[in-house]
């Protein structure tokens, strides 16, 4: 009776605190009436750590910039930039902190794909508007309410590659070697896409998992079957074993990227054997970066910070584009500002000039993606730096 | 009110071994209840997480520090509760109040089948071993098409009928009831003949099978309720979160687990508990400590930053150092100071 008692007791006590502590109060969280909060998660003690300065540069310019000129609708903005990790527990508890600690309005920028994936739940029950950066189609098809992605993913890329493949060589045998994960899954997707697309094949599709370096079997599967296109949707360290193993095997075939090995990064590592590398890319190369964002940058004084180092340039444009989006959003919402209204905001967001480094962004209530098209750069190794060899573009094939 | 001689087995096998052990048990009780109260959802969450990792240290030191088997395959088994009850719950519909025992019990099955190579492997190969598994099961959760590889897949709110968990302050009364259980349950097990031979197999396996104790029924059952406690912890973590990827379950989980119970307290039920609040903490605290810094001494705060890992690192080596019974024997020697104080001895 004693022990039937105790467990009543306690589990009366329990259905009280789980009845009464249903909601609270319903303000808008991280909105007052001369600044909105918005964050900025990057990785600066994860494997993907490199990443960080640049992006937290970016973001950072980007928001002087626009306070400077006043902020949005009065508000100046309060930019808070977070270590994520850039793995999924690290991403979450980063994501938590700038919500629940920081009470943000947004998070401008989250670098990762699955991170991002793993803090969707949270953004929604939240009302967070996030935008993820490492993009898969899944971000956008089907589609969530709070997600935004100002960038072409792995998918869309994919198939410019083909395309641009298909342009110069109508009669290519294109193989594929791909990371095995969501990253070089959508790649591999998106090129299949474009291959059928077009009515031809994809001669061979050799993948590696994550942290493989010696490319050697994938490459001897490239050669056995005769290809003399090789798409790679890999990382730096990966495409430099193929372009090392190109060349151990003295065979002339032509390699082309994803945007992710499009760094400057790639000439110290590679030297000479970079020569002819091509990479599909939704950024301009760094020296192509148009006047009056140059101007821009050299008032911040980032040019100077940079200076002749190999700084890795799409992820610096990367945040910049992204919180240009975000303020766009914020301009479009008008001065009642609520996490509703800037849905709304955002998905009037339509042919936005982000400052000529990357296709222009549009969003629609249907299409939270902001462009499918990006362009195509060659390696020069001998002046260290990328050349644009096909402009910016959609592709052909149907992204929806 | 501290001390008192045990006359009987009853008394010396009690779970709760006198009126003070009981006055502090309610304390905490009511501590608990008030707790989310005084406390914004940032902490709450803090506390959620360490709720958790309770649960699932709680089942890793039932089988390394109870009965010495080692395994750095316990990520694993939480990320088979976590998609067995995000699948069962998702595609199939079947409510979560069915689905926790289920996803422990898919855990504890498969616990016993890598249990199986217990009986013949030790030490460092069934370290092996166990990793070996891990590997396998994040291999299968990246390619199978129904756990949607690395991008993850949503996992429902826990619903108990019509009402849905939803703030944090729900989760942590429903979270904390969980971790209690568990303690409650770990407790009773290590004084009854099951936990009394988990420990005699961890000191001499050779000796306890000398009087009578299967070996391979208990380490069988050891790697059974290991994997069942972290199966309801990953199933948890998942409705927590509300979204599951493989890469929250890797290799590092395991050795976070591993670090959790030595900190804490190898063979102690109190410091799988202690071990949990601290590993799961310290990121946190050093997020706090950043931010305190970053407006005063941001070069400070971005060398923290920068060397988060190593502080971790530093942290977990120094106690190993200067503590190596973890916080347990912490808590232990104080004890033992205060019952004797003002003697030394």
């Amino acid at each position: 009776m004693k022990k039937i008692t105790i467990i009543l007791s306690l589990s009366l006590a329990m259905a009280i605190c789980l009845w009464g502590s249903g909601t609270w109060a319903e303000d808008v969280r991280g909105v007052t009436n001369n600044e909105v909060k918005l964050a900025c998660l990057v990785d600066f003690s994860g494997p993907g750590k490199y990443a960080g300065p640049p992006l937290a540069l970016g973001a950072e310019t980007y928001i002087k910039y626009v306070n400077d000129q006043g902020g949005v609708h009065g508000r100046k903005i309060n930019l808070i930039v977070e270590d994520n990790g850039i793995i999924p527990p690290t991403t979450l508890a980063a994501a938590k902190k700038v919500i629940f600690k920081d009470e943000i309005f947004a998070i401008g920028f989250n670098l990762g794909s699955s991170g991002s994936s793993a803090i969707i739940p949270l953004c929604e029950e939240n009302k967070v508007v996030m935008m993820p950066h490492g993009a898969n189609k899944r971000f956008y098809n089907p589609g969530n309410k709070w997600v935004f992605v100002p960038y072409s993913t792995q998918f869309n890329m994919g198939s410019r590659a083909v395309e641009f493949i298909l342009e110069q060589d109508p009669k290519a045998r294109i193989g594929i070697i791909y990371q095995d994960d969501d990253y070089g899954i959508d790649g591999l997707n998106g090129a299949r896409a474009a291959a059928e697309f077009m009515k031809i094949k994809l001669v061979e599709e050799a993948p590696y998992k994550i942290g493989t370096i010696d490319m050697s079997p994938q490459m001897r599967m490239m050669k056995e079957a005769n290809v003399d296109w090789i798409l790679a949707w890999t990382y730096l360290p990966q495409t430099g074993g193929i372009m090392k193993e190109k060349v151990g095997m003295n065979w002339d075939v032509k390699v082309i990227g994803a945007n992710t090995t499009a760094y400057r990064q790639i000439f110290p590592i590679l030297g000479d054997l970079a020569e002819g590398y091509m990479a599909v890319t939704p950024y301009v190369p760094w020296e192509d970066t148009p006047q009056r964002t140059q101007d821009i940058l050299q008032k911040y004084g980032v040019l100077e910070k940079v200076g002749t180092s190999p700084f890795p340039a799409p992820m610096f444009f990367g945040a910049w584009t992204y919180f240009a989006a975000m303020v766009e959003g914020l301009k479009q919402a008008g001065p009642n500002l609520t996490p509703e209204t800037f849905v709304k905001g955002l998905e009037k967001v339509t042919n936005l000039d982000v400052g000529g480094m990357c296709p222009n962004v549009t969003f629609t209530p249907k299409r939270h993606v902001g462009y499918f098209s990006s362009l195509v750069v060659k390696a020069d190794a001998k002046n260290q730096r990328f050349h644009t060899i096909s402009p910016i573009k959609d592709p052909k094939t149907p992204q929806d | 009110m501290g001390s008192s001689f045990k006359v009987n087995y009853k008394e010396d096998m009690a779970l709760f071994q006198n009126l003070w052990v009981k006055t502090w048990l309610v304390i905490l009780i009511l501590l608990m209840i008030i707790l989310p109260f005084f406390l914004n959802r940032y902490q709450l969450s803090i506390l959620n997480e360490m709720g958790i990792a309770t649960i699932g240290a709680l089942g890793l030191n039932l089988l390394i520090g109870y009965t010495g088997q080692i395994s750095l395959g316990h990520g694993a088994f939480v990320a088979i509760g976590a998609y067995t009850s995000g699948l069962l719950t998702g595609k199939l519909g079947i409510p979560f109040i069915i689905s926790l025992p289920l996803s422990g019990l898919m855990a504890a099955l498969l616990g016993l089948i890598v249990g199986i190579p217990s009986l013949r492997l030790k030490g460092l190969y069934l370290a092996l071993g166990t990793l070996a598994f891990g590997f396998v099961i994040e291999y299968i959760l990246f390619h199978w098409d129904l756990t949607q590889g690395d991008l993850g897949m949503a996992v429902k709110r826990i619903s108990l009928g019509q009402f849905q968990i939803k703030t944090q302050k729900q989760y942590f009364y429903l979270i904390a009831a969980f971790a209690f259980l568990a303690v409650l349950c770990a407790k009773n097990l290590v004084r009854s003949k099951i936990g009394r031979s988990f420990i005699a197999i961890r000191d001499r396996d050779i000796a306890a099978e000398a009087m009578g104790i299967s070996l391979a029924k208990y380490k069988i059952m050891a790697f059974g309720l290991s994997s069942f406690y972290a199966g309801i912890a990953g199933c948890l973590a998942a409705h927590y979160n509300r979204w599951i990827v493989p890469g929250s379950f890797d290799i590092s989980l395991s050795i976070a687990y591993i670090a959790m119970i030595i900190m804490g307290g190898l063979g102690t039920v109190l410091g799988s508990v202690l071990g949990a609040i601290l590993i799961t903490g310290i990121p946190h605290a050093i997020v706090y400590i950043v931010d305190l810094l970053k407006d005063t001494y941001p070069a400070l705060s971005g060398f923290i930053v920068d060397f988060k890992l190593g502080i971790f690192g530093i942290i977990i080596v120094g106690t190993l150092l200067f503590e190596p019974a973890g916080l347990y024997g912490i808590y232990r020697r104080t004890k033992v100071y205060w019952k004797t104080w003002p003697f030394k001895y």
